[in-house]
């Protein structure tokens, strides 16, 4: 009960009110900081950086065993010669699907799941905003977070590599490394977000949206395990479809448009991955035109999902 | 000055028609939309809201159309809706706050003005805890908390008594009338509990069938045709009603003392006739006062069934008991 000298008579608001316009900024705005208070997302923030942490580590140590004058140091110099750059950021972005696919499922499963069970819509629909400030702002919640936590170790750890092992080719190897994993990363967040809304819609609850989420992550992840041991078992020499259909899930489409973009096949993780050296077996990259096209259209078609699925009149009643 | 018109609405799902040819206009204060469950009392607000496109017709809010409009009409619109209503993992005052933002608020004001508002509404000493906990009285007031935040100038409260026990249902009553009487905000009650509606409001709309049946104040609604008056007299006195009824009075047997006396002319002079008669039979009378008849009598004879729509600005049939 109100305090007994406390007004508590209702009266009428005259500050000031914006117009309707970026009411989208105000519900991602809110998505975004629900999403800093989750204590799990800062520690799969940190887990989904291991391979940059880790790339760090070992360039450092790599690196100052350099320095001297012997034999061995010699070999660790020529061990950072031939570290192919561009391979470390595709590794940095493809070690971080997992832990993203987790992040993926507590920002986005029950963005729209949880609203419908709770009849949110009514809320949001009675002002003035509208179903596509809605659909953006929800987008751009999940979006703007998965883009913090993937570009911001990409950022470091390119300026570290920057700053260290410019004698080693860095910037001359792939000038325009950082804008290309810029793109890479934006659209990856897209990805997700606009996927994982899409699957949050049909949904009345939150877990159910996350599962179903997982599920197609982990069929389709299965699939590309099959296609990739099928490459590697023909030695390289599999029908043509396979190269292609590896990159045929959620993380190898992703994955695929990074290769395309940075115009490599990839190779193996760490300092293994060396100049003249590149293996086999890694899957050469999908061509840019196709993924790029197979992306965006998921993207559009999961934003259409979602709008056909928010509907105030069913909540209603 | 009208806060809502609606001229020749039509709103139909599929071939269900749910509002047909609907016209009313809603006066500044507290109204009352009446009707039986499926009468188009939600399609109404619905449509006013601007969740549903009409077939045909218009609805204009404080003199804007709501189709045209758009989003910019809600900002002076608030809606308690009949469901629960919440957004998950929100705390009272973060919910309420959100919701004053999504309106058009400034941050740092919507709090503030979230903190009044569960006040005002009684949740102060629960506005830090997660709206999920909450009770069924507790979502009530908590929905109509996020409906007033950011000061509507028409509020739509479309069964705001729905689930409450006797004193909870009390307290909103009592919550809803400190906000319409007085305070500058109108607001559509929708209902079909009729003393909820006797209580808070002033006028009322009653809807059957997706049709208008009736509109005006309650007063109006409960007055009865030809303005009898109830007679209260001390005692029972056959002398009195036969002196009234040689005069040309209709008057109905006496019930708890009390006469149902219906005359010509007005009731200034209807007043007379019945002292006069009184005076002459020595009938003591305690008191007079115009006959009404219930709000739950005017409300089915208003929906009664196959009858065409009728509108009753002015009194409708009735008489001596």
């Amino acid at each position: 009960m109100a305090s007994p000298i406390a007004d508590v008579s209702y009266r009428d608001y005259d500050g000031p009110l914006f117009p309707a316009r970026y009411r989208w900024w105000v519900i991602a705005k809110q998505g975004i900081l629900l999403a800093s208070k989750k204590r799990n997302l800062q520690v799969l923030s940190f887990v989904s950086a291991w391979y940059y942490v880790a790339m760090i580590i070992v360039l450092f140590f790599v690196n100052q065993g350099g320095t001297g004058g012997d034999m061995r140091s010699r070999a660790m110099e020529s061990i950072m010669k031939q570290v192919i750059w561009k391979d470390q950021f595709l590794h940095g972005f493809s070690f971080a699907q997992l832990p993203l696919l987790l992040v993926t499922l507590i920002l986005g499963a029950g963005a729209i799941a949880n609203d419908n069970r709770s009849r949110a819509l009514l809320v949001y629909l009675s002002r003035p905003c509208t179903k596509l400030d809605y659909l953006i702002g929800k987008f751009v919640g999940i979006f703007v977070p998965i883009f913090v936590i993937l570009a911001v170790p990409t950022i470091l750890f390119y300026a570290y590599c920057a700053l260290s092992f410019n004698q080693y080719g860095f910037l001359r190897d792939a000038p325009y490394l950082l804008p290309q994993m810029l793109v890479v990363i934006v659209v990856s967040a897209a990805f997700h977000a606009g996927l994982v809304l899409a699957v949050s819609a049909m949904f009345d609850q939150g877990r159910v949206a996350g599962a179903t989420y997982a599920a197609m992550y982990f069929i389709t992840n299965f699939f590309t395990v099959a296609m990739a041991i099928t490459w590697a078992s023909a030695d390289g020499k599999a029908p043509g479809p396979v190269k292609h259909l590896f990159y045929g899930s959620i993380d190898g489409l992703q994955i695929g448009f990074c290769k395309a973009l940075l115009d490599t096949s990839g190779s193996r993780p760490f300092v293994g991955s060396q100049k003249g050296t590149e293996a086999q077996l890694p899957v050469p990259p999908p061509p840019m035109m196709a993924i790029s096209l197979i992306i965006l259209a998921l993207i559009v078609g999961s934003a259409f999902l979602t709008w056909r699925r928010i509907r105030a009149v069913e909540v209603v009643g | 000055m009208n806060v809502v018109e609606v001229s020749h609405l039509t709103v139909r799902y599929g071939s269900f028609t749910a509002l047909s040819d609907f016209s009313c206009e809603i006066q500044e204060g507290c109204t009352g939309l009446l009707g039986p469950n499926g009468a188009g009392k939600t399609t109404l607000i619905k449509t006013l809201m601007g969740f549903v496109n009409p077939q045909s017709g218009t609805a204009r809010i404080l003199g804007q159309d709501v189709v045209a409009s758009g989003p910019s009409i809600r900002q002076r619109i608030g809606l308690m809706p009949e469901q629960d209503c919440h957004i998950p993992g929100m705390t009272a005052v973060s919910f309420v706050a959100y919701a004053g933002e999504l309106a058009g608020m400034p941050s740092a004001q919507a709090i503030q003005r979230a903190h009044e508002v569960l006040e005002h509404c009684g949740l102060g000493e629960a506005r830090y805890r997660n709206v999920e906990t909450y009770s069924t009285g507790m979502k009530q007031r908590i929905k109509l908390a996020q409906a007033l935040v950011h000061g509507p100038k028409v509020l739509f409260l479309d069964e705001p008594t729905n689930g409450l026990d006797p004193r909870g249902r009390e307290e909103m009553l009592d919550l809803i009338r400190s906000i319409s009487h007085g305070k500058g905000v109108n607001v559509l009650v929708s209902s079909h509990v009729l003393r909820d509606i006797e209580r808070v409001c002033d006028r009322v709309v009653v809807v059957m069938k997706g049709q208008l049946r009736a509109t005006g104040t309650i007063k109006e609604l409960k007055a009865i045709q030809g303005q009898p008056l109830d007679v209260e007299v001390r005692e029972p006195n056959n002398a009195f009603a036969s002196k009234l009824m040689e005069i040309g009075a209709i008057v109905g047997p006496p019930k708890n003392n009390i006469y149902r006396v219906q005359l010509a002319g007005d009731v200034l002079k209807a007043h007379v006739t019945v002292q006069s008669a009184a005076r002459a039979t020595g009938a003591q009378i305690r008191g007079f006062r115009l006959a009404e008849r219930s709000l739950e009598d005017a409300f089915l004879d208003a929906v009664q069934p196959g009858e065409p729509p009728h509108i009753l600005h002015a009194p409708t049939t009735g008489g001596a008991q």
